[in-house]
């Protein structure tokens, strides 16, 4: 008896001890960072997964941590305005000819010079089909890439394309420097990235984290954040709970379960981006029976209480709306008239389309989209109260995205679209309306004719009156049950002054020290 | 005994196999990395292209065949996400799994031992009740709550210990915990049944006749005959922590295999989770292996079935 008792005591001990040496320990260690009275700012930013490369010509995740190492012709501000980066001006000089002057006297960090050449190599390599390059269709309109002088350069499309000055802010049109991309070849530019932009590269421990320093010879100014990590907490509870215990500064993906834990905290605040999401609707494949029949898309509109499910499932995460393009897009033109809740009127539809009993279908849903089950089960239970059965089919994600190109889900499945790489209705609406697009279950001539000519008119005025008009189409012919647009959440340090924004992106060199 | 380490040998290699087609097929049936690796806007042109170029629109049998010789020359491929030898990255990241699970398995045996012996010393009393009690709770509750709470309680509200990330030891105290709750279950129970058993047993009766004490009859005589069932159970508990330690990577961010796993399954790294898959099994059915030879070392009347 004593023997084990004094086992255990003895564990006991063991046990209080570890448990001591470690509080001292973690009080000394590093936690202290984003505190605004150090001389030199570092912060620590936690996002749900690693890099898988940081080369971003060959990105196949967004480019969160790599836009800080690079610069791009064109940036955006904090309005998301285009706004001169790398190219001081542009203009197009012909129908499929974009014009770029770009910025004199700047290095990258490694000492070589940025200029003509260095875009057309940036380019170069993401349009040759021998490299593969995941994201080549973001590009894919460009013809060809000239230097007209050391600091000019015409980029070429095949067909007239309004949105080149745009893709120019976003991956794959980051520049790479030629000379130091050669020397090391492709694998391992993407382990040692050097770029132009506010931070360098310092190291990246795989599966941990991503360290970058201020580039203090930046053209634009040295940064106020002078150390940045970019740590991966694929788990959302956690990352809440690392910024609330201050290990970290900045959470991206909050969850929208966790927004009262961050709100109600005395150490962060929630930063609240409305509507910069995916806009999540429910699709139908329109050359099905029952769906080929407006008058049942039009019911089903009616017979969805879309407010109530943003209110009470979603709690506020997301916005209701009629629109496939969101207010930050090129296009947008204001919240058109949609379809109210109104049960009585589906029947009626319904009864008129021959279904006067309702039918029988199966919805898809994905974990993709905030409270996605929920909210399946919901629409199902609403369609019931008009007389169609809905079998709520739930897919993993991965498969999802192989099934839809596919044309392999059912006749009813939910899909969220954003339009984050170009911020323009054609990016927001094209792939998902226009016949023939992997993710597009809709064919309306006139509407494809629209959509065709949108995005090959350069004329403003003419494109946004051609958004208009197949936004007025589109929600007559009701090819879905519209629902809403998503918000995004970030959980910001109190010592940092910061919100996220519409475009996903972090760059770092906007976050400053103090409060909000 | 020669021809026992040979039978048993054959098996391990055998199993070894039986798990590398079993994951090269399983992976194969549930989705195309050429579409994942590509945004979702990319045309179909663009997918075929790509899968072309990764050699997956071949037949599946003839990609089978290249996998197997292939395996053969001890070549696993590249990740398809990151563009690096798969093989490499999973050994990057082994050490961090072991670390783990080894202080994992540490804190179970510890606890687990201490706890077995507690309740088949004191059998059906109080005691032995609260300690099973326990052991139930802790097998039935879900390795990522019981992660959550401790990090809510040491991390959020305590503030004694890091939530996640790998910097120092610190930072594998909480994990080391959630990992080893599991275990600590069937070792206490293993050890508890194998020591009543024993217990019972001639010659722990014959050592109370000649008069020594019942702790000292237990330390001396009983856990020496009781630990072999136990070791077996540890042992396997090990194997099962360096798979299973997934979840309680991802929560905790522990960059270890179980973390790489469920990235490559997400993006359908092919090369990357066989890469994962093959190395655990190696690993695993080399625990089996050493434990039965310890065990028929140990207790020669273990015979080859």
């Amino acid at each position: 008896m004593k023997k084990s008792k004094f086992l255990l005591i003895l564990t006991l001990l063991a046990v209080f001890a570890a448990g001591c040496s470690t509080t001292s320990k973690s009080g000394a260690g590093e936690e202290a960072t984003g505190e605004g009275q150090d001389q030199k700012l570092e912060i620590t930013i936690a996002r749900a997964f690693d890099v898988n490369g940081l080369d971003p010509g060959f990105l196949t995740e967004n480019a969160q941590v790599v836009d800080n190492i690079f610069d791009t012709l064109v940036k955006r501000d904090a309005e998301e305005k285009l706004v001169p980066g790398l190219a001081t001006s542009w203009s197009q000089i012909d129908d499929t000819t974009w014009q770029f002057k770009l910025r004199e006297g700047v290095t990258f960090t490694n000492g070589e010079a940025f200029n003509a050449d260095a875009v057309k190599y940036s380019l170069d390599r993401v349009l040759d089909p021998a490299n593969n390059a995941p994201t080549a269709s973001y590009v894919s309109t460009i013809q060809e890439v000239n230097v007209v002088d050391e600091y000019t350069v015409n980029v070429v499309t095949k067909k007239p394309d309004p949105l080149v000055p745009t893709r120019f802010n976003r991956y794959p049109t980051e520049i790479v420097p030629p000379k130091y991309a050669e020397e090391v070849g492709q694998e391992q530019f993407a382990q040692k990235p050097i770029g132009t932009g506010p931070y360098q590269f310092v190291s990246w421990d795989k599966g941990s984290n991503v360290v970058l320093e201020a580039n203090p010879n930046y053209w634009g100014g040295e940064p106020d954040v002078k150390k940045v990590t970019f740590r991966s907490i694929p788990e959302a509870s956690t990352r809440v709970s690392a910024l609330l215990n201050g290990e970290v500064d900045l959470i991206t993906a909050v969850s929208p379960e966790d927004r009262e834990k961050i709100e109600s905290s005395s150490t962060a605040r929630l930063s609240t981006v409305e509507r910069a999401g995916n806009t999540v609707y429910v699709g139908f494949k329109t050359d099905v029976k029952p769906f080929d029949d407006p008058k049942v898309r039009q019911a089903l509109n009616y017979a969805i209480d879309v407010k109530s499910i943003v209110d009470k499932v979603l709690q506020g995460a997301a916005v209701q709306t009629n629109s496939l393009i969101g207010p930050k897009d090129f296009g947008y033109a204001g919240e058109p008239e949609g379809y109210s809740y109104d049960p009585e009127k589906a029947k009626q539809l319904l009864a008129e389309a021959g279904y006067p009993n309702g039918f029988s279908a199966t919805l898809d849903t994905v974990s993709w989209y905030i409270k996605n089950t929920d909210v399946a089960q919901v629409i199902a239970e609403q369609l019931k109260a008009v007389g169609v059965n809905i079998k709520v089919n739930n897919v993993e994600s991965s498969v999802y995205r192989t099934l839809v190109p596919a044309g392999k889900q059912s006749d009813m499945y939910v899909l969220g679209w954003s339009s984050t790489n170009t911020l323009d209705a054609d990016a927001a609406i094209y792939a998902i309306l226009r016949s023939g697009e992997s993710y597009s279950t809709y064919a309306n001539k006139d509407v494809d004719a629209k959509l065709d000519e949108a995005r090959s008119v350069t004329d403003e005025a003419k494109r946004k009156q051609l958004y208009q008009e197949i936004q007025d189409e589109v929600l007559k012919d009701a090819p879905r049950i519209f629902l809403y647009q998503e918000n995004q959440y970030y959980g910001v340090s109190d010592g940092l002054k910061w919100d996220g924004r519409v475009d996903g992106s972090i760059p770092v060199s906007t976050i400053s020290a103090g409060n909000e | 005994m020669k021809h026992y380490v040979l039978k048993r040998l054959g098996q391990s290699v055998l199993a070894v196999l039986g798990a590398a087609t079993l994951v090269f097929f399983i992976i194969r049936l549930s989705g195309d990395p050429a579409r994942l690796m590509l945004p979702p806007e990319a045309s179909e042109e663009q997918v075929t292209a790509l899968r072309e170029s990764l050699g997956f629109n071949q037949p599946l049998w003839m990609q089978y065949i290249d996998y197997l010789k292939n395996l053969f020359t001890g070549d696993l491929g590249n990740s398809l996400y990151y563009k690096e030898s798969a093989l490499k990255l999973v050994l990057e990241r082994m050490p961090a799994t072991i670390d783990l699970a080894m202080f994992a398995i540490v804190i179970a045996v510890t606890v687990g031992l201490l706890a077995g012996i507690v309740s088949a010393y004191k059998k059906n009393s109080w005691i032995d009740y609260v300690v099973n009690g326990w052991i139930f709770l802790t097998q039935s509750l879900p390795v990522f709550w019981i992660g959550i709470v401790l990090i809510m309680i040491f991390a959020v509200n305590l503030h004694w210990l890091p939530t996640s990330g790998n910097r120092g030891l610190e930072s594998i105290i909480l994990p080391a915990l959630t990992l080893a709750a599991y275990p600590i279950a069937p070792i206490a129970r293993t050890m508890r049944a194998s020591l009543i058993e024993v217990m019972d047993k001639g010659y722990m009766i014959t050592s109370q006749a000649q008069g020594f004490s019942k702790p000292s009859r237990i330390l001396k005589r009983g856990l020496k005959n009781a630990f072999l069932p136990v070791i077996t159970v540890i042992s396997l508990e090990f194997g099962v922590m360096i798979a299973g330690a997934v979840v309680t990577e991802t929560i905790f961010s522990w960059p270890g295999v179980g973390q790489l796993i469920i990235q490559g399954v997400s993006n359908r790294d092919f090369p990357l989770v066989q890469a994962s898959i093959l190395v655990i099994s190696i690993i695993y059915i080399a625990i089996t292996l050493v434990t039965d030879l310890i065990y028929h070392r140990l207790d020669p009347r273990i015979k080859v079935h």
